[in-house]
């Protein structure tokens, strides 16, 4: 070591920090992913699997261009990644209008109940998610909790919601609502009060206040949370499969499709391969949209 | 196919062992033999059984699909001893060299097993697998909220016609099958232009049809979905609830299914799958197997001793005429990409 320079010995240490980092990216992340890559261009095997010929047409396939004899100019792969994108944004919208108010309430509760009440918000994770998902069909069917609930509060409204769209969208806001609202409670419990007093002191509406002061403060968490809710919601299938009831089929539903009952285990990895590119889409937005507004704020 | 009870299982149980053992006695040399079978595909007692009489400890896995099963398998799964995969998948494994030629046909009670049942083609002496269970996809529904008893396909988009909730599988397949054999097409047809008639059947009447599903039973038991179609194992449901619940095969006919018993060529127990499958071919065996799964046995022998609800039902097994329209899946090879598209199609549309 005495032979090292000061220099050198940075280096040692700085290459001993970041490789157990490294390696469990490489290892665990970028690997499969280049797996993957090579899987999503390689020609569909007989019995599943792949045969190592160069074939790009999965990539095709999912714009809707034919793959293979009998097959017609389709774009219905298309419809249903756009029909994903649209419920996932929703998913998060709700979520977004459920947590904000929420998390404000929460930040002012003393330090106890808060305890408690962040305690609830993570207690679902105890059990599964299936079974959850189980107790969701027993609420939501015709004959289910919430008609019955209805009927005693008096109100006959026959509320048909199983196996709709409505329903996939309640049980991906359901399982994901703790994502956006620990991410938003981080930011609002580290809002200045002082700030808020500051903006009405000096003249400011209160939807001024809201415009201009708490929810620049906030962005972070929000836009942290939203990320958070949309990737998983994009790529789900157990909510569309057992709420959905598989007709509002979703780019995940696809994807095991293509892996299980289709055998065509490249388009399940061109498939799964858009969907990560457009989720870096929108990461890299995020991304600079956050610089932007720094560099706005004047801030290095 | 027959994912039907599996599937709500396979969530649950994904990579769940179950060990049966008997008491800790015996429990020297460890012998032992591994089951992968389908979620809730066989009756516990008959391990519990063979355990007692043996020594043997059973353990067994559960798997959803037979693609599941392959893709594990060909991942490099190994210390199974008997899989029991459908004669499509059967013929596909020994196409994959992946089964051990276990002459199961030399046993004295092999004499037990209807020669109609070996169906591989891969395989038409029974010189490695032997039939294992059969049955029939036909139409699940409760009696009490229907207009009137359900015999057709035609009857059964009737009842979504007139506001109920009507429920098909989520099985690719078994949806396409339907729209085949109500235009008289063979359900293993490769021709795009028969597929194209039953996508373009079904789409008319996708509009109809509530879900896609697996999990219908709890839906079909209190009514919220009338009819659903369903897997014969349906009839377990029907012994609780006869008064509201029955199953029918269809008049137009419907798609059968049969499991094979084999063993891998990796198996590390050999011998005592072999025990077990002459084990299995005793009549009083594979009857208890089927009374409590309520389906089809290809055994002759196991037949006779079937309570007479099960024997002489004609939805369990069906008179001979019923019997010649049914129909059961070949395996596709790369023909199956037609099948995707058409699936894909109808679970999209609106």
């Amino acid at each position: 070591m005495s032979g090292l320079t000061l220099q050198g010995r940075n280096r040692l240490r700085l290459f001993g920090l970041l490789s157990p980092v490294t390696l469990l990216i490489g290892g665990f992340f970028v690997a499969p992913l280049l797996i993957m890559a090579a899987y999503s261009l390689a020609e569909p095997g007989m019995y599943g699997g792949v045969e190592w010929n160069f074939y790009p047409d999965s990539f095709g396939r999912v714009l809707g261009w034919a793959d293979g004899s009998n097959e017609e100019f389709d774009i219905v792969y298309l419809e249903i990644i756009l029909r994903s994108f649209r419920i996932a944004l929703l998913t998060v919208l709700v979520s977004l209008l459920v947590c904000y108010p929420v998390a404000f309430w929460v930040s002012r509760l003393d330090a106890r109940k808060r305890n408690f009440f962040l305690f609830l918000i993570t207690l679902p994770f105890f059990a599964s998610l299936i079974v959850r998902l189980y107790a969701w069909v027993l609420i939501l069917r015709p004959s289910g909790f919430l008609n019955q609930f209805l009927h005693h509060l008096g109100i006959n409204a026959e509320l048909d919601l199983i196996y709709s769209e409505t329903a996939v969208l309640i049980g991906l806001v359901y399982i994901f609502i703790p994502f956006m609202f620990l991410p938003i409670y981080a930011s609002v419990e580290k809002l200045d009060r002082r700030l808020i007093e500051a903006s009405q002191d000096l003249g400011a509406s209160r939807w001024q206040t809201f415009r201009k002061v708490i929810l620049p403060l906030t962005m972070p968490g929000v836009a942290a949370g939203s990320i958070i809710v949309f990737i998983p919601s994009l790529g789900n299938f157990i909510v569309p499969s057992l709420l959905g009831g598989a007709k509002v089929l979703m780019i995940g539903s696809l994807v095991e499709q293509q892996f299980l009952a289709a055998r065509n285990w490249p388009f399940g990895a061109a498939l799964a391969m858009l969907l990560m590119a457009s989720v870096l889409v929108f990461l890299l937005l995020y991304v600079r949209s956050l610089s932007r507004a720094e560099a706005l704020e004047g801030r290095p | 196919m027959l994912d039907l009870i599996t599937r709500p299982l396979r969530h649950a149980v994904i990579g769940g062992t179950l060990i049966f053992s008997i008491g800790a006695g015996t429990a020297q040399a460890a012998e032992e033999l591994r089951l992968y079978n389908w979620g809730d595909y066989i009756n516990p007692e008959v391990l519990t059984r063979f355990t007692a009489e043996t020594g043997i400890k059973v353990g067994l896995d559960t798997y959803g699909s037979n693609e599941e099963m392959l893709a594990k398998l060909q991942a490099g799964a190994t210390g199974y001893d008997i899989v029991f995969p459908s004669v499509h998948m059967h013929d596909t494994m020994a196409a994959l060299n992946l089964l051990e030629k276990t002459d199961i046909n030399q046993s004295p009670a092999f004499k037990n097993i209807d020669p109609a049942y070996l169906r591989a083609k891969s395989d038409p002496k029974g010189e490695y697998c032997m039939p294992y269970a059969w049955g029939t996809v036909g139409i699940f529904y409760n009696k009490s909220k229907v207009s009137k008893p359900i015999e057709t396909w035609t009857d059964f988009f009737n009842e979504a016609r007139a506001g109920k909730k009507v429920a098909m599988l989520d099985d690719m397949r078994e949806v396409l099958a339907v729209g085949l054999i109500s235009n008289g097409k063979s359900v293993n047809t490769t021709s795009a232009d028969d597929l194209k008639v039953a996508q373009d059947w079904l789409l008319e009447r996708k509009p109809l049809i509530s879900a896609f599903s697996y999990e219908v039973v709890p839906m079909v038991q209190s009514g919220d979905v009338v009819a659903a179609q369903y897997f014969v194992g349906a009839l377990m449901y029907v012994k609780q609830d006869p008064a509201n619940l029955t199953y029918v095969i269809p008049k137009e006919g419907a798609t059968m299914y049969q499991e094979d018993m084999c063993v891998l060529k990796t198996a590390p127990n050999k011998a005592n799958a072999k025990r077990f499958m002459e084990f299995f071919l005793r009549p009083e065996i594979a009857s208890l197997n089927t009374i409590q799964q309520t389906n089809g046995t290809p055994n002759g022998e196991a037949l006779k001793l079937l309570p007479a609800e099960l024997k002489d039902n004609p939805a369990a097994n069906p008179p001979a005429e019923v019997k010649a329209k049914l129909q059961i899946f070949n395996d596709l090879g790369k023909d199956l990409k037609k099948y995707d598209r058409a699936w894909t199609r109808v679970r999209t549309a609106n």
